[in-house]
């Protein structure tokens, strides 16, 4: 079975070789790529030079286009698997066999990593858990699925979504979206708890600011998703 | 206001909210980008059933009629809306610009690359 790990990566040179090293010892047997979204620091020399596999994409297109560069990529090359796993650290790479049996064994297309099944690990600021706890709601009324983690970046799917991702991916704020998605298209979502890291280094691209913007955008995409 | 006026204004708010959902349900235009003019709708909405509020920002800018004050909000904003358009649009041309240089260069490269396999 081929198996890719999608890393998307914007300014992440100094949580990057961290990132490469967990999924190197963690998931041998897993391929992985780098989405370099158009960084302005040294991330791509820096995985020029520590040979890391990278794809530099350029133009910033911003995490939606970036994971589905990954999509494209794993379609291209006949993957049957792709997990993503965010270059700034906060994903672990142990979980990945975890994910993967339980794909099997649920006959599952998609398996999020959530943090909030058994609450351990970082559990992200309260602002971000009410927005949270909010699109578990939304999607809860409209498909009847409970997502306890709809905006966990930790997916890995399936042949089948690979394909549908590869051909229309969200632009911006994509995780609760795809999952209404998948969910619209009869697709099988299921969650495993894990256990996620505080940003080690560096910004999050979502900001207070933003946040009114985001739960807007993201309310009205996730219903039109869904009819 | 009068009432009829306010039904119309409804009516023609509301076909046109509709309009835009099925636009963009069918992925005519993006979500992002269409969600100002969705706040339109909805803005003029709100100032068609509260005519007090249009009214009363009349006259604190001295414009005689409640509905000239709504057309010139609702003007207001569209300038607006195209302005933030023309900074996106800025914004693609420029990414535009650095697509075709990469397309060039790699192209350029791909050819030396065959160049040299021809050599061989």
């Amino acid at each position: 079975m081929k198996k890719l790990i999608i890393i998307p990566a914007y300014n992440e040179c100094d949580n990057l070789p961290h990132t490469i090293r967990d999924v190197r010892e963690h998931a041998p047997d897993y391929d992985y790529v780098v989405i370099d979204d158009c960084s302005t620091d040294e991330t791509l020399s820096l995985c020029k030079e520590q040979g890391f596999s990278v794809i530099h994409l350029p133009v910033n297109l911003g995490i939606g286009g970036a994971v589905q560069t990954g999509f494209l990529y794993a379609r291209e090359q006949g993957y049957d698997i792709a997990v993503q796993i965010d270059g700034d650290g906060q994903h672990n790479a142990r979980y990945l066999k975890e994910m993967e049996r339980k794909m099997a064994e649920c006959d599952a297309d998609m398996v999020i990593g959530s943090r909030f099944i058994k609450k351990e690990g970082f559990q992200s600021s309260v602002a971000r858990q009410m927005g949270i706890r909010y699109f578990t709601w939304l999607i809860r009324m409209l498909t009847g699925v409970r997502i306890t983690d709809p905006t966990s970046g930790m997916r890995m799917v399936n042949r089948e979504l690979i394909q549908m991702f590869a051909a229309d991916y969200p632009k911006d704020y994509p995780e609760p979206e795809c999952v209404v998605r998948a969910l619209k298209s009869w697709k099988r979502v299921v969650e495993l708890p894990v256990i996620m890291n505080a940003r080690q280094m560096g910004v999050s691209s979502i900001s207070p600011v933003n946040s009114v913007y985001y739960m807007v955008k993201v309310t009205l995409a996730v219903i039109l998703a869904w009819f | 206001m009068s009432f009829r006026l306010q039904m119309v204004i409804c009516g023609a708010v509301l076909a046109i909210f509709a309009l835009l959902v099925r636009m963009i349900w069918k992925k005519k235009i993006d979500l992002r980008y269409a969600l100002p003019w969705l706040c339109l709708c909805v803005g003029m909405l709100i100032l068609d059933f509260f005519p007090g509020i249009t009214s009363w920002l009349a006259e604190l800018m001295g414009i005689s009629l409640p509905i000239n004050m709504m057309f010139f909000l609702g003007f207001c904003f569209c300038l607006l809306i195209i302005f933030t358009i023309t900074m996106s649009l800025s914004r693609m041309v420029r990414k535009q610009k650095q697509l075709a240089q990469e397309l060039a260069l790699l192209r350029r490269e791909v050819e030396e690359m065959q160049q040299r396999n021809a050599e061989k």
